[in-house]
């Protein structure tokens, strides 16, 4: 269970992102968020695993109070959510097996790290995570060299690394052509039923939510818009969540 | 529509006055600089500098022997009154042999008389000599012409006109002319100036290299902390910082004195025994890894053990001091085993380096203790101090922040007693402490319902700098920073305290109770939760440091290190490090600025920690640009390292300086000539690497 209360995040700057945001996500479950850009679904995201320290509120996940979370406290529950991003932050010179590698850094003795030591079984478990997204044959190729659908699978194994409970994603899709778009969802929702990890993905695309959430939770300027069943979006709540002028797209 | 054109009226208008007044500045720089049109004109000056350059350009490479050929005459320096010819016994002539007639054979002084001359070699240089009655000998060059020799007919003749010199008390004597003729002796070899040059070539560049190959590890690691994306997000809690702080110079002497003790143990058991070293040192090396697989991190949930943890620390720390006194002490031994060859040279390496490491012993063995006391301090301290009360946590914070505040003061105040201009540090920092304090208790007492308004914050802003300024004129005047700035002297060695021979001297202690008082007030204020911005700190303070040394020539830094080791290519090396160090130090942390920060993200939140997150996400996307930048490195040094030589600093430098303070232009010719060589094929290698590694 991940339970957000009275969330909320001032940046600097002064702009309020997110605006006391409460919500309950019982275990299993698959979340799209979505929402306009700037409507706060990527600060969200990032509270939770404290890539952005929120400003005030709380975030309880089994039982441990992340935001109070001291250094040490805090990377042993990082390494138990994994999380996957709309440009996919792989290191580009580095090959396709160090990258998902680099996900099972929490794990490892930071003193091997050093001397760039990696344990043998680590190497297998790697592999294997590379095999289940399909990409196995390009474990010593150089991350630049693959495309983007493929980029985003070598992300998803990365975050397998880490054997997580719960996974982020942060507009997973937005950087892919729709076709691509599927197969990368496919895999979530893979993650999703076969692992029965919770997911909370932010998506663009209605569309991508109607076709693969259980639940779907829609913010506009911080504060939630829309919390419930991706059915029960109507004509009129989705003018409601992206605005008068917009337009429904299918992404087939 | 008036007013658009009339602003665009005044902006021209504006433009114009600018353009004038970069003309004035421009101008004023014409005549500061010198710049004077009469004096290239001059005809004397322009035969000199053509000649400086002809030379420059014939450089002195080769060396040739020659065959020398004389034949002489005499000759009457002013004819006698009579008007008689003056018959000299001249022997005749013999067959084959080079002989020469000079007509007439008696002239004033500055008359031209005609020398010709006989079976001399064809085609080759010769010159005409005027012997007096002492036996000086001076060259005389031939009328029409500023060279000393000249060249013979095809025949073996020549016909040339020479000009009786004047020499005082000359008037009826008989001088001899004599012609001498040379050929050229077995093939051209290489000149003596040609194999010194080569010889300090060969020096110049290894002094580039190996001055470059040292920076690369300072600079690299310095270029993290001068990494403004890496540094800013770095924040700890003041109170944690405190403990941090006053476990510091507690640390340093206990790891001085007892990692010190452990280290030098290793070093002398290495350099005494080999084999019992090398076995302590797999048994250290299999214990510590035993050791470190054990304290994993425990899987799922979190149990913090700081004694476990500190116990970690402390046995990696011993291991660590030992088997670097290890390794030094089998460096000093496996230096002394070889003399000569490659392996001579090998071994006088590693000894050196192994000296090196037992000299830096207690000075490693210190900053090791520093570090590893303060951060076992610090772990404890995140434990302890969240539990204490309110008004516990006040007090302690007072109490840590004086003793703190006097601890950074005093050991800044050390560093300020070492020479004048270094004593205004003093004041700094403590103004920088100060600047915190009037804001804090504006926000405590007036502020606290609008915190965030643009008045409050100018307020606040003001406030610090009053503050700022009120410290800094008090330290000053308190520690008498003015008189030491003019006078140059260094404040009186007055002790103050002395206990188990460390001194504590007056200026120290009065800067260290400022220190105490300044900052104790400070973190009374903010509390112990309070996030101090410590990376943003030691981003500044590296940064200042690198800028402040790059910004010092290296001919500059040369003459100081040629004071302290004496002239040579050592010095030279060290005065190319060092800005080296400063210069990669920049250029490299400005690469880390310019990465993708994607991956940083990716890893921290997988769990990676600090030290990981720059293994493996930092290190990949810097090692292409790092590489690129130390090729160009070695380039500027191998440039600079050419001139270091000038300041004494070795290199082939030293040689051109002296050939060129000797007007042998010829020889300078070599050396500048080596060095065009060796900088454009230097250059053009770096620039070939450098384009493969990007």
């Amino acid at each position: 269970m991940l339970t957000i209360e009275n969330l909320t995040k001032v940046y600097d700057n002064g702009f309020k992102a997110l605006d006391n945001i409460n919500l309950e996500i019982p275990d299993g479950q698959f979340v799209a968020i979505i929402g306009l850009s700037g409507s706060g679904k990527s600060t969200l995201l990032r509270c939770i695993n404290r890539l952005i320290d929120p400003t005030a509120g709380r975030i309880i996940w089994d039982g441990l109070d992340i935001t109070a979370a001291g250094d040490d406290d805090l990377r042993q529950i990082r390494r138990r959510i994994g999380m996957i991003f709309q440009q996919f932050n792989l290191v580009k010179r580095s090959t396709v097996l160090t990258n998902v590698l680099s996900g099972r850094l929490g794990y490892i003795n930071p003193l091997f790290s050093l001397v760039n030591y990696i344990p043998r079984a680590e190497r297998e478990r790697a592999m294997a995570a590379l095999k289940r997204v399909g990409i196995a044959d390009k474990a010593y190729n150089r991350a630049s060299a693959l495309s983007g659908g493929q980029q985003q699978r070598v992300g998803i194994a990365r975050a397998l690394m880490q054997q997580p409970e719960l996974m982020l994603a942060d507009e997973p899709v937005a950087s892919l052509d729709p076709a691509t778009s599927h197969s990368v969802m496919k895999y979530l929702e893979a993650l999703n039923k076969e692992d029965g990890l919770t997911i909370l993905c932010s998506l663009h695309f209605l569309s991508l939510a109607r076709a693969y959430a259980d639940r779907v939770i829609a913010l506009k300027g911080g504060i939630v818009e829309f919390d419930g069943l991706p059915k029960d979006i109507d004509e009129e709540r989705f003018k409601q969540i992206y605005g008068e002028e917009a337009v429904q797209v299918e992404i087939h | 529509m008036n007013q658009t054109s009339s602003r665009t009226a005044f902006r021209r208008l504006l433009m114009i006055i600018a353009l004038a007044i970069g003309l004035v500045i421009f101008s004023y720089g014409w005549s500061v600089t010198q710049i004077n049109l009469d004096r290239p004109q001059e005809a004397i000056r322009q035969q000199n500098a053509g000649n400086a350059l002809r030379e420059l350009l014939s450089p002195r490479i080769f060396d040739q022997d020659y065959d020398i050929q004389a034949a002489t005459t005499s000759f009457l320096v002013s004819c006698p009154a009579d008007g008689s010819t003056p018959g000299f016994e001249n022997a005749a002539p013999t067959e084959g042999q080079p002989y020469i007639v000079v007509t007439p054979a008696c002239a004033e002084s500055n008359e031209l008389v005609t020398v010709q001359g006989y079976n001399f070699y064809p085609d080759s240089l010769a010159r005409m000599n005027w012997i007096t009655t002492d036996g000086e000998r001076r060259i005389r060059q031939i009328a029409g012409s500023t060279e000393d020799n000249f060249v013979t007919n095809d025949d073996g003749t020549f016909n040339v006109q020479i000009e009786v010199p004047r020499i005082r008390g000359s008037t009826g004597e008989t001088h001899t002319i004599e012609a001498q003729g040379s050929f050229p002796k077995g093939a051209p070899r290489f000149s003596e100036t040609s194999s010194l040059v080569l010889e300090k070539m060969v020096e110049t560049v290894f002094l580039a290299l190996i001055a470059t190959t040292l920076s690369i590890l300072p600079s690299a690691i310095l270029s993290f902390f001068a990494a403004h994306n890496l540094m800013r997000p770095v924040r700890i809690s003041l109170g944690n910082l405190l403990v941090g702080v006053v476990f510091l110079p507690v640390g340093w002497v206990l790891g001085s004195r007892l990692l010190g003790a452990i280290g030098l143990a290793g070093f002398h058991l290495g350099s005494g025994e080999a084999i019992v070293a090398t076995a302590g040192a797999g048994t250290i090396f299999l214990f510590a890894t035993a050791v470190s697989s054990q304290i994993q991190p425990s899987e799922k949930n979190v149990s913090r053990n700081w004694m476990r943890a500190s116990l970690n620390k402390l046995l990696v720390s011993v291991g660590l001091v030992f088997v670097l006194g290890l390794l030094g002490g089998l460096g000093v031994l496996f230096g002394r085993q070889f003399d000569e060859g490659i392996l001579g040279y090998l071994s006088n390496f590693i000894g050196s380096v192994g000296e090196l490491i037992g000299l830096l012993m207690p000075l490693a063995a210190g900053v090791v203790g520093a570090f590893i006391l303060s951060s076992i301090g610090t772990s404890f301290a995140t434990d302890t101090l969240k539990k204490l009360d309110a008004v516990t946590a006040r007090v302690l914070a007072a109490v840590l922040g004086a003793i703190s505040g006097a601890i950074v003061l005093g050991v800044i105040a050390a560093i300020g007693m070492q020479a004048a201009w270094l004593g205004l540090l003093t004041p700094f920092i403590a103004a920088l402490i100060a600047g915190s304090i009037l804001p804090m208790l504006y926000d405590r007492f007036f502020a606290s319902a609008a915190p965030n308004i643009p008045s409050a914050r100018t307020v606040r802003q003001l406030l610090s700098w009053i503050g700022a300024a009120a410290a800094f004129m008090v330290t000053f005047s308190i520690l008498s920073v003015g008189r030491t700035l003019i006078e140059g002297t260094l404040p009186p060695l007055t002790p103050a305290v002395e206990f188990s021979g460390i001194i504590i001297y007056v200026y120290v202690a009065e800067a260290m109770f400022i220190g105490a008082v300044l900052g104790g007030a400070a973190s009374a204020l903010s509390g112990l939760q309070a996030t101090f911005p410590i990376g943003e700190l030691l981003y500044n303070t590296t940064r200042t440091i690198l800028n402040a040394l790059r910004s010092i020539e290296p001919l500059i830094m040369g003459l100081v290190f040629v004071i302290w080791v004496g002239i040579g290519p050592f010095a030279g090396v060290l005065a190319l490090t060092l800005h080296s160090i400063a210069s990669l130090g920049k250029l490299f942390s400005e690469q880390i600025e310019n990465i993708d920060s994607g991956p940083i993200e990716a890893l921290q939140s997988t769990g990676a920690n600090r030290l990981q997150t720059i293994m493996y996400a930092v290190v990949p996307q810097i090692v292409p640009p790092y590489i690129a930048f130390t090729m160009y490195r070695w380039d500027i040094n191998v440039r600079m390292s050419t001139i270091i030589g000038f300041v004494g600093g070795g290199g082939v430098g030293f040689l051109l300086q002296q050939q060129i303070n000797l007007l042998r232009y010829r020889d300078a010719g070599v050396a500048v000539l080596a060095i065009a060589i060796v900088v454009s094929v230097l250059d053009f290698a770096s620039a070939s690497i450098r384009e493969r590694v990007t």
